[in-house]
């Protein structure tokens, strides 16, 4: 019989990681911190996911299901990795409850959190109540179903996005250098539920690139443009401040293609939040000798391999988000491509 | 409105403090506006355009279409006086990436300025509306009648003939330019049409049936707006 595979992380890469192993017949230990499976989308309840608009329960509901009923993959929840020893293809795990397994191979699939806008002051996070994060628009779309301002439960006139909030700033130190890959396809789709559901809002995005590369130029940049009317401001928001006269909100800006200073009322401002590698992304990568970027501390692939699912470990397998800002399918399939990758590697014969 | 003791200076403020929506629900209700929304700023009509380019950088179409959708109203009006100036070479429209139709979308912001008393009317169209009277009268165009007609127009005393009342060429006062433009091409010209030429420009010969026609069409240029 085959070596075992320790999985690490419960979210969309683990559960794919977890699922094919189980498929191919490997016996799988899949740790998760949370009490529940699917990671960051199920946890923090997102609305709709890019790029093909399914629901967080659509897309990793089934996984889910497979992995827990499937007898080879034993799932331990509120569980995390403590100590790692040994070499590759006999590695000596330590869990947090206490137990200990030899494994033939790792998938490392600790994830992303999200960034804490209130380390941005000027943006006035925490401080104005219309001041909410892309995050909160997600849940008050999946949770209440509506849109409104916290500060007064109304219907706002305006709403504006404010994009790179945590991304592409030196001002936060090297660690928030990179994009967020996400955030401009998030809000093109969030921009368009809103004009979906309440056409007379006007929506703002302001942004200083729009980043929806590949295919994702068409369904979340020119469709919220051209069928919703949602509009393009180009200046990044320096500020955010109240006016009590009317109680909204002004978003302090230059318009860099009229080059003048602007201040705009708005009713509700959404923070496009950026990502950054979870703590447990950090520890794992402290326990197991995983190389890490200098400056983000993102995992990076082995500098030999050119697939980014191997790390610089033979026999660790890194997927999804704990590498870089990823959306949710590729996750998935990255998740998918390691556990293929560790089946192989603990000499697992795989008859189809 | 800042006033600084320190500077001396009277500041005017530059802050955008609001935009104004409506404008551009407005263009976008004329079907020539309809296409503003498409525009993603890549300026690529603005890099194709012969105004821009050659004549008057602040003629910029990609900065029109920003300012009309977000309704800043005063930084349209700075531009008033080159705003009118598109050569019609549809360049732009045709090298658009997102299918804008510039051309079409800078008249319909034009219109929705001139409409709001935001713009003064563009001075060639006083020569348009000649033009078309000329074309409404006689159903063609009769060159010498629109030239000194319009040189009238633009006050210089011209002789006319006492029947008609219309100007004849070349007897009162006529601008240098004006000569030398005529006389240039008159040398090389042949006399049959040269003489047929100024029978035209005495007699006023009308497209056949005009009278009748004539009245139909006013009435429906006038219904559609072309004459106002």
């Amino acid at each position: 019989m085959a070596k075992s595979v320790l999985v690490i992380g419960g979210g969309p890469a683990g559960l794919g990681a977890a699922r094919i192993l189980g498929k191919l017949g490997i016996p799988t230990i899949l740790v998760e911190k949370e009490d529940r499976l699917g990671g960051n989308p199920i946890l923090n309840h997102y609305h709709t996911l890019i790029p093909r608009k399914l629901k967080p329960e659509q897309v990793l509901g089934p996984y889910i299901k497979e992995v827990e009923s499937n007898p080879n993959v034993q799932v331990k929840l509120k569980t995390e990795l403590t100590a790692c020893e040994g070499e590759p293809g006999s590695y000596k795990v330590t869990l947090s409850n206490g137990e200990t397994h030899e494994v033939g191979a790792i998938v490392v699939a600790k994830g992303f959190e999200h960034f804490d806008p209130r380390r941005k002051g000027e943006l006035g996070y925490g401080l104005y109540p219309d001041v909410i994060t892309n995050l909160e628009l997600e849940q008050m779309f999946s949770r209440e179903g509506r849109l409104y301002r916290p500060s007064n439960g109304q219907l706002p006139k305006r709403v504006a996005f404010v994009f790179c909030v945590g991304s592409r700033d030196r001002q936060l130190g090297v660690t928030n250098v990179h994009c967020c890959r996400y955030g401009c396809a998030l809000s093109g789709l969030q921009a368009m539920e809103i004009k979906q559901h309440y056409p007379d809002v006007d929506v703002f995005c302001y942004y200083m690139d729009v980043r929806t590369y590949g295919t994702w130029e068409y369904p979340f940049y020119w469709a919220p443009q051209e069928q919703y009317g949602v509009r393009y401001v180009r200046g990044r928001i320096a500020g955010i401040t109240y006016s009590p006269a009317d109680g909204r909100l002004r978003v302090k800006h230059e318009d860099t293609i009229v080059q003048r200073p602007a201040e705009v009322p708005m009713d509700l401002v959404v923070l496009v939040l950026g990502m950054e590698p979870s703590a447990g992304t950090k520890k794992v990568a402290k326990i197991l000798g995983l190389a890490q970027d200098p400056d983000s501390k993102f995992l990076v692939p082995s500098e030999e391999s050119g697939s980014n699912i191997i790390s610089n470990k033979p026999g660790i397998f890194i997927a999804g988000a704990c590498k870089g800002p990823i959306d949710i399918e590729s996750s998935l399939a990255e998740g998918e491509a390691a556990g293929a990758e560790a089946a192989a590697f603990v000499g697992a014969k795989v008859t189809v | 409105m800042d006033v600084s003791g320190d500077w001396n200076l009277i500041i005017l403020p530059r802050v955008i403090n609001d935009y104004d929506l409506d404008f551009a629900k407005e263009v976008m209700s004329l079907p020539e506006g309809k296409t503003m929304i498409q525009c993603y700023q890549c300026s690529y009509c603005t890099a194709s355009c012969p105004v821009h380019n050659y004549w008057d950088e602040r003629y910029n179409s990609r900065h029109f279409i920003h300012l009309a959708r977000l309704g800043l109203i005063d930084e349209l009006q700075k531009r008033a006086d080159v705003m009118w100036r598109c050569v019609s070479c549809h360049k732009c429209t045709h090298r658009c990436p997102k299918g804008v139709l510039v051309e079409e979308v800078l008249k319909a912001i034009l219109k929705t300025m001139a409409k709001k008393g935001l713009i003064d009317e563009y001075p060639s169209k006083k020569f348009d509306k000649f033009f078309t009277e000329s074309v409404l009268e006689y159903g063609r165009i009769e060159d010498g009648e629109l030239l000194f007609g319009w040189i009238e127009k633009q006050g210089y005393n011209v002789v006319k003939d006492p029947i008609l009342k219309k100007p004849i060429p070349f007897l009162g006062e006529t601008p240098e330019w004006l000569k030398q433009l005529v006389m240039k091409p008159i040398k090389s010209m042949n006399i049959s049409f040269l003489v047929l030429n100024a029978k035209h420009m005495l007699f006023h010969p009308r497209t056949k049936n005009w009278n009748k026609f004539k009245q139909v069409l006013r009435k429906v240029v006038q219904e559609e707006g072309g004459l106002t």
